[in-house]
Protein backbone atom coordinates (compact mmCIF):
# COMPACT_ATOMS: atom_id res chain seq x y z
CA UNK A 1 0.00 0.00 0.00
CA UNK A 2 3.10 2.53 1.18
CA UNK A 3 4.47 1.12 -1.94
CA UNK A 4 2.02 1.87 -4.19
CA UNK A 5 1.30 5.80 -2.95
CA UNK A 6 5.39 6.16 -3.64
CA UNK A 7 4.42 5.35 -6.76
CA UNK A 8 1.52 7.36 -7.44
CA UNK A 9 3.58 10.51 -5.59
CA UNK A 10 6.75 10.22 -7.66
CA UNK A 11 3.75 9.57 -11.11
CA UNK A 12 2.18 12.89 -9.85
CA UNK A 13 5.15 15.04 -9.60
CA UNK A 14 6.53 13.55 -13.14
CA UNK A 15 2.87 14.60 -14.41
CA UNK A 16 3.59 18.07 -12.85
CA UNK A 17 6.91 18.54 -14.17
CA UNK A 18 6.08 17.61 -18.10
CA UNK A 19 2.76 20.13 -17.51
CA UNK A 20 4.82 22.90 -15.94
CA UNK A 21 7.70 22.14 -18.58
CA UNK A 22 5.27 22.44 -21.48
CA UNK A 23 3.44 25.22 -20.80
CA UNK A 24 6.53 27.14 -20.01
CA UNK A 25 7.57 26.04 -23.32
CA UNK A 26 4.29 27.38 -25.01
CA UNK A 27 4.92 30.65 -23.12
CA UNK A 28 8.70 30.97 -24.12
CA UNK A 29 7.04 30.76 -27.65
CA UNK A 30 4.52 33.29 -27.46
CA UNK A 31 7.08 35.62 -26.48
CA UNK A 32 9.44 34.35 -29.46
CA UNK A 33 6.20 35.52 -31.31
CA UNK A 34 5.46 38.93 -29.25
CA UNK A 35 9.26 40.29 -29.73
CA UNK A 36 9.17 38.84 -34.04
CA UNK A 37 6.21 41.13 -34.17
CA UNK A 38 7.50 44.05 -32.07
CA UNK A 39 10.80 43.74 -34.19
CA UNK A 40 8.71 43.80 -37.46
CA UNK A 41 6.98 46.61 -35.85
CA UNK A 42 9.95 48.72 -34.56
CA UNK A 43 11.50 48.23 -38.55
CA UNK A 44 8.58 49.54 -40.02
CA UNK A 45 8.03 52.78 -38.68
CA UNK A 46 10.26 55.75 -39.34
CA UNK A 47 10.90 57.53 -35.87
CA UNK A 48 12.51 61.16 -36.71
CA UNK A 49 12.85 62.05 -32.97
CA UNK A 50 15.65 62.38 -31.14
CA UNK A 51 16.55 60.92 -28.21
CA UNK A 52 19.08 60.92 -24.96
CA UNK A 53 21.14 58.09 -24.54
CA UNK A 54 19.55 57.60 -21.33
CA UNK A 55 16.13 57.54 -22.69
CA UNK A 56 17.46 54.61 -24.84
CA UNK A 57 19.56 52.52 -22.69
CA UNK A 58 21.33 51.92 -19.81
CA UNK A 59 25.17 50.94 -19.08
CA UNK A 60 25.97 47.86 -18.34
CA UNK A 61 22.40 46.53 -19.71
CA UNK A 62 20.99 44.49 -22.19
CA UNK A 63 19.80 46.83 -25.53
CA UNK A 64 16.09 47.30 -25.73
CA UNK A 65 15.53 45.73 -29.44
CA UNK A 66 12.93 48.74 -29.13
CA UNK A 67 15.94 51.63 -28.94
CA UNK A 68 17.59 50.32 -32.23
CA UNK A 69 17.44 52.44 -35.01
CA UNK A 70 16.51 55.03 -32.79
CA UNK A 71 18.19 58.86 -33.29
CA UNK A 72 20.59 59.50 -30.33
CA UNK A 73 22.10 63.18 -29.14
CA UNK A 74 25.06 62.29 -26.65
CA UNK A 75 27.95 64.33 -25.50
CA UNK A 76 31.24 63.05 -24.18
CA UNK A 77 34.52 62.99 -24.49
CA UNK A 78 36.67 60.22 -26.93
CA UNK A 79 38.28 57.77 -24.52
CA UNK A 80 40.03 55.41 -26.87
CA UNK A 81 40.03 54.55 -30.46
CA UNK A 82 39.70 51.11 -32.18
CA UNK A 83 40.19 50.01 -35.76
CA UNK A 84 37.18 47.48 -36.50
CA UNK A 85 38.87 45.45 -39.62
CA UNK A 86 36.83 44.09 -42.48
CA UNK A 87 33.64 45.25 -41.73
CA UNK A 88 30.59 45.15 -44.07
CA UNK A 89 28.46 48.30 -45.00
CA UNK A 90 24.75 48.77 -46.25
CA UNK A 91 26.22 48.38 -49.52
CA UNK A 92 28.34 45.41 -49.00
CA UNK A 93 31.68 47.09 -49.46
CA UNK A 94 34.17 45.70 -46.83
CA UNK A 95 36.48 48.10 -45.34
CA UNK A 96 37.97 48.95 -41.99
CA UNK A 97 36.40 51.05 -39.76
CA UNK A 98 37.05 53.63 -36.74
CA UNK A 99 35.39 53.07 -33.51
CA UNK A 100 35.81 55.50 -30.52
CA UNK A 101 35.18 55.04 -27.60
CA UNK A 102 32.64 57.88 -26.05
CA UNK A 103 32.69 58.30 -22.61
CA UNK A 104 29.52 59.95 -21.69
CA UNK A 105 29.22 60.03 -17.83
CA UNK A 106 31.86 61.45 -15.94
CA UNK A 107 30.34 61.91 -12.59
CA UNK A 108 31.90 59.57 -9.64
CA UNK A 109 28.90 57.45 -9.61
CA UNK A 110 28.26 57.42 -13.37
CA UNK A 111 30.97 56.49 -15.26
CA UNK A 112 30.37 54.93 -18.57
CA UNK A 113 30.80 54.81 -21.98
CA UNK A 114 29.52 53.83 -25.29
CA UNK A 115 31.36 52.54 -28.87
CA UNK A 116 30.40 55.37 -31.64
CA UNK A 117 31.04 53.98 -34.89
CA UNK A 118 33.09 57.37 -36.30
CA UNK A 119 33.46 56.62 -40.02
CA UNK A 120 36.61 54.89 -42.07
CA UNK A 121 39.64 53.94 -40.36
CA UNK A 122 41.78 55.34 -43.35
CA UNK A 123 39.94 59.05 -42.90
CA UNK A 124 40.75 58.90 -39.10
CA UNK A 125 43.21 61.88 -39.45
CA UNK A 126 41.00 64.28 -40.56
CA UNK A 127 40.69 65.73 -37.57
CA UNK A 128 43.59 65.45 -35.76
CA UNK A 129 41.93 68.20 -33.50
CA UNK A 130 39.46 65.93 -31.87
CA UNK A 131 41.33 65.66 -28.32
CA UNK A 132 40.39 63.89 -24.95
CA UNK A 133 39.45 67.15 -23.80
CA UNK A 134 37.58 68.35 -26.36
CA UNK A 135 33.91 67.59 -25.76
CA UNK A 136 32.48 65.89 -28.84
CA UNK A 137 28.53 66.27 -29.54
CA UNK A 138 27.26 63.00 -31.22
CA UNK A 139 24.10 62.36 -33.37
CA UNK A 140 23.83 59.00 -34.65
CA UNK A 141 21.83 55.61 -34.61
CA UNK A 142 21.44 53.05 -31.86
CA UNK A 143 22.69 50.26 -33.20
CA UNK A 144 22.70 46.58 -31.42
CA UNK A 145 25.94 44.89 -30.83
CA UNK A 146 27.50 42.52 -33.37
CA UNK A 147 28.12 38.85 -33.16
CA UNK A 148 30.80 37.52 -35.51
CA UNK A 149 34.14 38.07 -35.40
CA UNK A 150 35.28 39.63 -38.69
CA UNK A 151 39.17 40.11 -36.66
CA UNK A 152 41.17 39.59 -34.04
CA UNK A 153 41.02 41.27 -31.05
CA UNK A 154 43.92 42.99 -29.87
CA UNK A 155 44.24 46.57 -27.63
CA UNK A 156 43.78 48.89 -31.07
CA UNK A 157 41.53 46.52 -32.86
CA UNK A 158 37.75 45.04 -32.29
CA UNK A 159 36.88 41.71 -33.84
CA UNK A 160 33.14 42.82 -33.53
CA UNK A 161 31.45 46.13 -32.46
CA UNK A 162 30.69 44.73 -29.54
CA UNK A 163 31.15 46.29 -25.91
CA UNK A 164 32.04 43.17 -24.46
CA UNK A 165 34.80 42.83 -26.05
CA UNK A 166 36.51 45.96 -24.69
CA UNK A 167 35.89 44.85 -20.95
CA UNK A 168 39.65 44.32 -20.16
CA UNK A 169 40.89 47.86 -21.43
CA UNK A 170 38.48 49.76 -19.43
CA UNK A 171 36.88 50.79 -15.71
CA UNK A 172 34.14 52.18 -17.09
CA UNK A 173 30.54 50.76 -17.70
CA UNK A 174 29.49 50.47 -20.79
CA UNK A 175 26.56 50.30 -22.54
CA UNK A 176 25.45 47.46 -25.05
CA UNK A 177 25.00 48.02 -28.77
CA UNK A 178 27.35 51.45 -30.67
CA UNK A 179 26.32 54.40 -31.72
CA UNK A 180 26.74 54.73 -35.70
CA UNK A 181 27.73 58.42 -36.11
CA UNK A 182 25.47 60.63 -38.44
CA UNK A 183 27.65 64.06 -37.28
CA UNK A 184 30.33 64.81 -34.82
CA UNK A 185 30.79 68.71 -33.55
CA UNK A 186 33.29 70.07 -31.44
CA UNK A 187 32.41 73.31 -29.66
CA UNK A 188 29.95 74.09 -32.51
CA UNK A 189 32.38 73.18 -35.59
CA UNK A 190 31.16 70.17 -37.39
CA UNK A 191 33.78 67.51 -37.91
CA UNK A 192 33.54 66.57 -41.87
CA UNK A 193 34.20 62.79 -42.98
CA UNK A 194 32.77 59.95 -45.06
CA UNK A 195 30.17 58.33 -42.65
CA UNK A 196 29.45 54.34 -42.54
CA UNK A 197 25.71 53.07 -43.42
CA UNK A 198 25.30 49.67 -41.38
CA UNK A 199 23.10 46.92 -43.07
CA UNK A 200 20.40 46.50 -41.00
CA UNK A 201 20.25 44.68 -37.99
CA UNK A 202 19.29 40.85 -38.16
CA UNK A 203 16.43 40.36 -35.67
CA UNK A 204 17.79 37.51 -33.01
CA UNK A 205 14.49 35.89 -32.99
CA UNK A 206 14.37 33.10 -35.61
CA UNK A 207 11.48 31.87 -37.34
CA UNK A 208 8.15 33.57 -37.90
CA UNK A 209 5.21 35.22 -36.46
CA UNK A 210 2.50 32.15 -37.01
CA UNK A 211 5.06 29.23 -36.98
CA UNK A 212 5.57 30.38 -33.35
CA UNK A 213 2.33 30.55 -32.13
CA UNK A 214 1.90 26.84 -33.94
CA UNK A 215 4.34 25.67 -31.59
CA UNK A 216 2.73 27.46 -28.88
CA UNK A 217 -0.62 25.64 -29.61
CA UNK A 218 1.43 22.11 -30.01
CA UNK A 219 3.15 22.71 -26.74
CA UNK A 220 0.07 23.42 -24.60
CA UNK A 221 -1.78 20.71 -26.63
CA UNK A 222 1.48 18.07 -25.24
CA UNK A 223 0.41 19.87 -21.47
CA UNK A 224 -3.04 18.56 -21.75
CA UNK A 225 -1.85 15.34 -23.38
CA UNK A 226 0.68 14.89 -20.15
CA UNK A 227 -2.79 15.92 -18.01
CA UNK A 228 -4.84 13.32 -20.08
CA UNK A 229 -2.00 10.38 -19.78
CA UNK A 230 -2.56 8.78 -16.16
CA UNK A 231 -6.14 8.91 -16.31
CA UNK A 232 -6.33 7.16 -19.68
CA UNK A 233 -3.70 4.64 -18.11
CA UNK A 234 -5.36 3.91 -15.24
CA UNK A 235 -9.21 3.36 -17.61
CA UNK A 236 -6.58 1.53 -19.45
CA UNK A 237 -5.90 -0.95 -16.46
CA UNK A 238 -9.27 -1.44 -15.33
CA UNK B 1 -12.72 9.87 -43.87
CA UNK B 2 -14.14 7.56 -42.31
CA UNK B 3 -12.24 5.79 -38.95
CA UNK B 4 -9.60 7.06 -37.11
CA UNK B 5 -7.29 4.73 -38.62
CA UNK B 6 -7.97 6.30 -41.82
CA UNK B 7 -7.69 10.11 -40.59
CA UNK B 8 -4.51 8.86 -38.65
CA UNK B 9 -2.76 7.67 -42.11
CA UNK B 10 -3.53 10.38 -44.22
CA UNK B 11 -2.23 12.83 -41.60
CA UNK B 12 0.67 10.41 -41.28
CA UNK B 13 1.57 10.91 -44.72
CA UNK B 14 0.81 14.30 -45.21
CA UNK B 15 2.88 15.12 -42.41
CA UNK B 16 6.21 12.65 -43.20
CA UNK B 17 6.01 14.69 -46.64
CA UNK B 18 6.55 17.93 -44.74
CA UNK B 19 8.62 16.54 -42.53
CA UNK B 20 10.72 15.59 -45.13
CA UNK B 21 10.31 19.04 -47.10
CA UNK B 22 11.21 20.64 -43.80
CA UNK B 23 14.42 18.71 -42.89
CA UNK B 24 15.91 18.79 -46.27
CA UNK B 25 14.94 21.35 -48.04
CA UNK B 26 14.12 23.96 -45.46
CA UNK B 27 16.79 23.39 -43.01
CA UNK B 28 19.72 23.50 -45.46
CA UNK B 29 18.06 26.34 -47.61
CA UNK B 30 18.46 28.19 -44.27
CA UNK B 31 21.54 27.61 -42.68
CA UNK B 32 23.62 26.15 -45.60
CA UNK B 33 22.51 28.63 -48.24
CA UNK B 34 20.85 31.31 -49.24
CA UNK B 35 17.04 29.23 -50.62
CA UNK B 36 14.83 30.51 -48.74
CA UNK B 37 15.81 33.97 -49.10
CA UNK B 38 15.80 33.57 -52.81
CA UNK B 39 12.54 31.88 -52.82
CA UNK B 40 10.21 32.84 -49.94
CA UNK B 41 7.57 30.26 -50.71
CA UNK B 42 9.63 27.84 -48.70
CA UNK B 43 8.98 30.26 -45.49
CA UNK B 44 5.75 28.51 -45.47
CA UNK B 45 7.18 24.68 -44.93
CA UNK B 46 7.83 25.53 -41.33
CA UNK B 47 4.29 27.12 -40.88
CA UNK B 48 2.53 24.36 -42.61
CA UNK B 49 4.34 21.32 -40.95
CA UNK B 50 3.63 23.34 -37.32
CA UNK B 51 0.09 23.71 -38.12
CA UNK B 52 -0.68 19.94 -39.81
CA UNK B 53 1.05 18.43 -36.70
CA UNK B 54 -1.44 19.52 -34.73
CA UNK B 55 -4.12 17.80 -36.42
CA UNK B 56 -1.55 14.67 -36.43
CA UNK B 57 -1.20 15.08 -32.60
CA UNK B 58 -5.26 15.09 -32.74
CA UNK B 59 -5.81 12.07 -34.96
CA UNK B 60 -2.61 10.06 -33.46
CA UNK B 61 -5.09 10.50 -29.87
CA UNK B 62 -7.89 9.70 -31.38
CA UNK B 63 -6.82 6.26 -32.84
CA UNK B 64 -4.61 5.45 -29.33
CA UNK B 65 -7.78 5.89 -27.54
CA UNK B 66 -10.18 3.82 -30.01
CA UNK B 67 -7.65 1.37 -30.43
CA UNK B 68 -6.43 1.55 -26.47
CA UNK B 69 -3.20 1.54 -27.20
CA UNK B 70 -0.87 1.64 -24.93
CA UNK B 71 0.85 5.11 -23.31
CA UNK B 72 4.04 4.57 -25.19
CA UNK B 73 2.61 3.51 -28.56
CA UNK B 74 -0.06 6.59 -28.06
CA UNK B 75 3.69 8.64 -26.90
CA UNK B 76 5.73 7.08 -30.12
CA UNK B 77 2.59 7.64 -32.46
CA UNK B 78 2.82 11.52 -31.53
CA UNK B 79 6.43 12.16 -31.56
CA UNK B 80 6.33 10.06 -35.05
CA UNK B 81 5.49 13.39 -36.65
CA UNK B 82 8.25 15.39 -35.86
CA UNK B 83 10.97 13.16 -37.71
CA UNK B 84 11.10 12.53 -41.23
CA UNK B 85 9.91 8.86 -42.41
CA UNK B 86 9.09 8.42 -38.47
CA UNK B 87 5.17 9.16 -39.02
CA UNK B 88 5.57 7.28 -42.30
CA UNK B 89 6.64 3.70 -40.78
CA UNK B 90 4.01 4.74 -37.96
CA UNK B 91 1.36 5.08 -40.87
CA UNK B 92 2.97 1.48 -41.97
CA UNK B 93 2.94 -0.28 -38.94
CA UNK B 94 -0.80 0.83 -38.07
CA UNK B 95 -1.72 -0.47 -41.73
CA UNK B 96 -0.10 -4.01 -40.63
CA UNK B 97 -1.89 -3.65 -37.43
CA UNK B 98 -5.83 -2.99 -38.17
CA UNK B 99 -5.94 -3.78 -42.38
Amino acid sequence: MKAMKIKRFFQGALVFLLVASFIQLGLWQMHRASDLKAAQAQAATIDSKIYALEDLAAPALALDSRSVGKIVKVQGHYIANFKAPNQIDKAGKRSDWEVALLQVGVTESNQSAILVLRGLWSERLLNPDVAQANLVTVQGIVQPHQNEDVAENSPSQISRLDSSVITSYTKVDLYDGFIVAKSESVAGSALERTRVVVPAPISKVAGYYWQHISYVVIWWLMAAISLFAPFYRRKTIQ
Amino acid sequence: MKSAVTRFRVMAIICGVMSLLLWFVYMPGKYASNLVDDHKILISIPIVHGYLYMIYILTALQLSVQKKKSIYEMAWLILAGTLPVASLLAERKVVKQYS
